[in-house]
């Protein structure tokens, strides 16, 4: 039997992609865990859903969702604890070996659907030295151990990077009976949502240090304390600067990298600035069959973006032959999603994500076809940690010259 | 014996007239006290003399204390009175390597290290050279013992069933007009019998698709690879198998001798009385020495950091890549120079670097050796990025005022034999180190009449390894034990299997760390951060630990020592 | 009773920075997109409101810890008083998701409820 797409990763994105596709379609669902979810599954906290539910519910409540909706699907297959090792291109389909407890097994799908999620980069990758000692860990790995296994790493902590798991964090191990320090900052302004900062550090006195970073670990067996120091604007220590702070565990939350370890081994092209594969608008691909869905895509902010992106490519995996594409190009942005429109299969409507530069006061978003502008947004002040979708009704033709344009208001205030 | 005045002289011309000079063991004795640590070692590398055993550097730095020799928390008395035939101290490769040989004879063996497990200090920080021995100084213990321990891996490799890979060494030349010394070259190679090949640039552009390369250099073939915490790990497991008891968490913490003979040996864990005793204690040996009798050397410790990179930036090179390094006649100029070195699992490390320093045990990385090595081994393969480092890390070797390895059967204590002061080439070097030193051990314990053990077994099978396997082998281990199957860490594509594996094995040890050492969990790009969780409940399900009190290392190292709910905060 | 109040809007994720002020019997609120805003900043400034979010322990080794959340919110003052009364609540059944753990926490008159399906996990023998 041969699938009509085969689906890898059962977190958020990948369980919206394959509810999505054509229900008299068989899909496949492959999970390297034990249960679907994904990230979901740890992240206990609220404010999931409130675009696409309408309401504020926890990561493990909207994964629910999905996973009783795939698990009622006669059309989805689902394997968890199931790894794949190999992915082939054939003529027309792919084949995908994966090993589990079962055994060594291959599936045959026309479509790929790749879903893999991202990971954390980790203190070693942001030159972090000193030590490697049991209290250092990725924020992700803490919210693990705390949500999921009910053991705290932390009773007197700092944490590094105010990305949204680091904020949470913050709350978490709080609630949790552990002492925050504080929250460092290498960054001038924080990378979090806004509210992230309101709930999780204001409410509960956490202090933010911007322009602060942590420079080394001490401690050979566990955490003892950190080095943190003044940080230029290249996000490096500022020399003379330096502070020792006695803390049992450092938590890092510094950046999330897609995993695109198997797109990478299919030959796909990825954008070194989203570090996700190039796509069009369904979320395909350099390579014919191949989609890229949820945060191997691109890190996104809300999950109910990922659900929604994750559905777009669902849905078109399998209806489209011939293709083909021109180059969105951008100025002012720091990235823009997707990449690419296939001008020979569009719809009403094309939906952009992206991500300013750099932080802006008023600033205008001009969309131009071969120079000429067929839709403009303004902002009030766009941060680039927070990630927009602007939705545009246009017909592009082969050839044409797509450009996006973010330009700063010159009136904007001091 | 070594001519003290002069020695006295040459401290008095460089500006150390308070320096005391006395002999000692054989060796020249310092005395006294200078103002910074540069200076120490000054004196002591103007006390390196010809018919002298060493340097004994007790040249003090003013108002430095020095650091305590770490010694595990665990203190009990579960090993006291043990008494064995011989009881190796130092758990790295030299030690294992030792014990295992040990194992080949007739004789009661023990090995004490005095960290949670063994390969911790230098073992695993290394780069895993097998090296060839092209730079070494010709007639040294250095180039002797790492040639025929070069020459024994292949063998052991398949006893062990631990992977090596002879993938050779290219040299490369830095200008030109090098390529005119290549006769030279060849020639010393030829006294070690070292093969040397020479390569144009054409060739070694064959070898290193780098675009960085600008001129030929030289090969050379007999230089290999392998993981060194591995292979100590193999010669643990198999010297257990033969009977040996390898006790971690067991620090020497005083020796025992009456001037002749060492009579009993002072632990955190009991008094041992050994019949004989092998020094192979690293960093540390010196002391050891002094304890044992019969110091007549100094370790001045050596940092290295070296970076890992992602194995994605494998592509840069097939071979370790190093640098030509012209060195005076004397083998002086203690950096090996480095270069970049392709592991036996597929990522490369850039790296070492060279400091000396006072601390024996410090092994955190500072960013100025960090992007001292990066900046300098980069330009071997000018395309590797900073974003290819997932990790890095420091590690201290061993080295004497002599920069030579002390592998000897004590002339003074009478049932003391060193393998001491060993840094590099010593894991190429460590296999050859063991047969001497364990066939002087057996002569002393039998007064001459060894024998041997018919029992010995030297095979040792490495934990099956799913994702190396052809897909009909793979299937079947599935069968047999279905953990095989499932993927714990995902970077390193390691099983459940392999885990529980690695934790039922001979010298295993319950901790996150030991785990990643034997079988990769957690070496990947992501660095354990996704499979730590997974792996400290394999760790708390096989070993009956509660999850809060599964370790990284050793002990106080909890990975997360509370409970969130019920009972204490 | 606050005069001015600055703060970010949590209702959704588009934080947007609020100005509340009182001015007589009623309170402006400036820099909201939306209705909800006016709303939020209003609590804020007489009596604030939270959700909390947490885990509490079961007896299942499948699932040592199970997340819960408030059904609603509640009195922004209470949650480390709901964090810590957490600690001692066990789960002795496997609960659906949306199940209420406990009817009144801490008299706030607000439900806890479990939001996680535990019978997906509990009964299957490989844990997360």
């Amino acid at each position: 039997m041969r699938y009509a797409a085969i689906v890898i990763g059962g977190g958020p994105a990948g369980m919206a992609a394959a509810c999505a596709a054509d229900g008299t379609k068989k899909v496949l669902i492959i999970e390297r865990e034990a249960r679907l979810g994904g990230i979901l599954k740890q992240c206990v906290h609220d404010g999931f859903g409130v675009i696409r539910f309408g309401e504020k519910l926890s990561g493990p409540e909207y994964a629910d969702r999905f996973i009783d909706e795939v698990y009622s699907r006669k059309n989805i297959d689902v394997k968890t604890l199931t790894f794949v090792t190999e992915i082939e291109k054939r003529d027309g389909y792919f084949r995908v070996t994966t090993t589990s407890g079962k055994g060594i097994e291959s599936y045959e799908g026309e479509n790929l659907i790749l879903a893999c999620g991202c990971r954390e980069r980790t203190a070693r990758q942001v030159n972090i030295h000193g030590t490697r000692p049991a209290g250092l860990m990725t924020a992700g790995t803490a919210q693990n151990l705390v949500n999921l296994q009910g053991v705290n790493p932390a009773g007197k902590c700092v944490i590094l990077g105010s990305g949204d798991i680091g904020l949470i964090m913050a709350r978490r191990l709080t609630l949790e009976g552990s002492k925050v320090i504080g929250v460092y900052e290498a960054k001038s302004a924080p990378s979090g949502l806004s509210r992230n900062l309101q709930q999780c550090l204001y409410d509960f006195g956490i202090p933010l240090h911007l322009k602060k970073t942590v420079t080394l670990v001490h401690g050979r067996d566990r955490v003892e304390g950190v080095t943190v120091a003044d940080a230029d604007d290249g996000m490096r220590p500022i020399e003379g600067t330096e502070e020792y702070i006695p803390c049992d565990a450092l938590i890092v939350s510094v950046g999330l990298i897609p995993e695109n370890e198997l797109a990478e081994k299919l030959g796909i092209i990825t954008d070194p600035k989203t570090k996700g594969p190039i796509v069009d608008q369904y979320m395909m691909t350099t390579l014919d069959g191949v989609y890229s869905v949820g945060n191997a895509l691109h890190v996104h902010d809300l999950v109910d973006y990922v659900s929604e992106v994750a559905e777009t490519a669902g849905k078109d995996a399998g209806r489209r032959k011939e293709r083909a594409t021109i180059e969105v190009g951008s100025r002012g942005l720091g990235y823009i999603v997707p990449q690419k429109v296939d001008v020979l299969n569009q719809e009403e409507y094309t939906v952009y994500y992206f991500r300013a530069a750099r932080e802006t006061g008023k600033a205008k978003l001009t969309v131009t076809v071969n120079g000429a502008e067929i839709y403009s947004k303004k902002y009030a002040s766009l941060r680039p940690p927070e990630a927009e979708r602007v939705r545009i009704k246009h017909l592009l033709k082969a050839g044409d010259e797509h450009m996006f344009v973010l330009e700063e208001e010159d009136d904007r205030k001091a | 014996m070594a001519d003290l005045k002069k020695i006295k002289k040459k401290l008095v011309k460089a500006g150390f007239p308070d320096i005391e000079v006395s002999g000692a063991n054989g060796g020249v004795k310092l005395t006294g006290e200078v103002g910074k640590y540069e200076d120490v070692l000054v004196c002591g590398a103007l006390a390196v003399a010809k018919d002298s055993r060493g340097v004994i550097n007790d040249v003090k730095v003013k108002g430095y204390v020095p650091e305590k020799m770490r010694v595990s928390a665990v203190k009990d008395d579960k090993y006291d009175g043990k008494s064995p035939d011989v009881l190796v101290i130092g758990g790295g490769i030299v030690g294992t390597a030792i014990a295992r040989e040990l194992t080949k004879y007739a004789l009661s063996v023990a090995l004490v290290e005095k960290e949670y497990d063994i390969a911790t200090g230098q073992s695993a920080r290394n780069d895993g050279m097998i090296h060839a021995g092209i730079d070494l100084k010709p007639a040294s213990n250095k180039v002797k013992y790492n040639c025929r321990g070069n020459a024994m891996y292949p063998k052991l490799s398949k006893e062990l069933d631990v992977p090596i890979e002879m993938c050779g060494q290219c040299v490369l030349y830095t200008a030109r007009w090098q390529k005119l010394l290549f006769p030279l070259i060849k020639m010393r190679g030829a006294k070690n019998g070292i093969p040397v090949e020479k390569l144009d640039k054409e060739g070694v552009k064959k070898l290193i698709p780098s675009p960085g390369i600008k001129y030929g250099g030289f090969m050379c073939p007999s230089a290999g690879i392998l993981s060194p915490y591995l292979m100590t790990v193999a010669f643990a497991e198999n010297a257990a198998k033969n009977g040996a008891e390898i006790y971690t968490d067991t620090a020497v913490t005083g020796i025992v001798n009456d001037g002749e003979k060492i009579t009993a040996v002072k632990t955190n864990r009991g008094t041992f009385y050994p019949k004989v005793v092998v020094n192979a204690a690293g960093v540390y040996s010196d002391v050891i020495a002094e304890w044992a009798g019969d110091r007549h050397f100094t370790i001045h410790p050596r940092r290295g950091v070296e970076a890992v990179l992602d194995k994605k930036a494998r592509k840069a090179t097939s071979t370790v890549i190093g640098k030509f390094v012209i060195k005076s006649s004397t083998g002086k100029g203690h950096t090996k120079g480095g270069g970049v070195i392709v592991t036996i699992d597929g990522n490369l490390i850039l790296g070492p670097s060279a400091k000396e320093t006072q601390e024996r045990e410090n092994e955190a990385t500072t960013a100025e050796e960090f992007d001292e090595v990066f900046s300098k081994q980069v330009k071997l393969a000018p395309e590797l990025k900073r974003s290819d480092v997932i990790t890095y890390f420091a590690g201290t070797r061993a080295a004497t005022y002599e920069e030579e390895f002390v592998v000897e059967k004590s002339p003074v204590i009478k049932n003391l034999v060193q393998a001491a002061g060993i840094q590099s080439p010593g894991v190429t070097a460590a296999p050859a180190i063991a047969e001497d030193v364990a066939k002087w051990a057996a002569e002393i314990v039998s007064d001459g009449k060894i024998k041997m053990n018919e029992n010995f077994d030297p095979i040792r099978k490495g934990i099956p390894i799913p994702r190396e396997m052809e897909p009909e082998a793979r299937k079947k281990l599935i069968e047999e034990n279905p953990d095989y199957g499932v993927v714990v860490c995902r970077c390193e594509e390691v099983t459940k299997g392999e885990i529980v594996e690695a934790l039922r094995r001979p010298a295993a040890v319950a901790a996150v760390d030991s785990v990643k050492r034997r079988v990769r969990a957690g070496m990947g790009r992501c660095q354990g951060g996704f499979c730590t969780p997974l792996v400290m409940k394999i760790i708390s399900e096989e070993c009956g630990i509660p999850l809060n009190e599964v370790r990284k290392k050793g002990a106080g190292s909890e990975i997360a020592p509370r409970r969130t709910k019920g009972g204490e905060r | 009773m606050t005069e001015r109040l600055e703060t970010i809007c949590i209702v959704c994720p588009n934080g947007c920075r609020l100005v509340a002020e009182r001015k007589g019997d009623s309170i402006e609120v400036r820099g909201n997109k939306c209705p909800r805003g006016i709303a939020y900043a209003e609590a804020e400034m007489t009596a604030p409101k939270r959700s909390f979010t947490g885990t509490v322990a079961s007896v299942f080794r499948e699932m040592p810890v199970v997340p819960v959340r408030t059904a609603g919110e509640v009195p922004k003052d209470k949650i480390k008083e709901i964090a810590e009364h957490t600690r001692d609540i066990v789960l002795e059944r496997a609960y659906a998701t949306g199940e209420v753990a406990e009817e009144n926490v801490c008299g706030t008159g607000v439900k806890l409820i479990v939001t996680a399906d535990m019978r997906k996990v509990v009964g299957h023998t490989e844990g997360a």
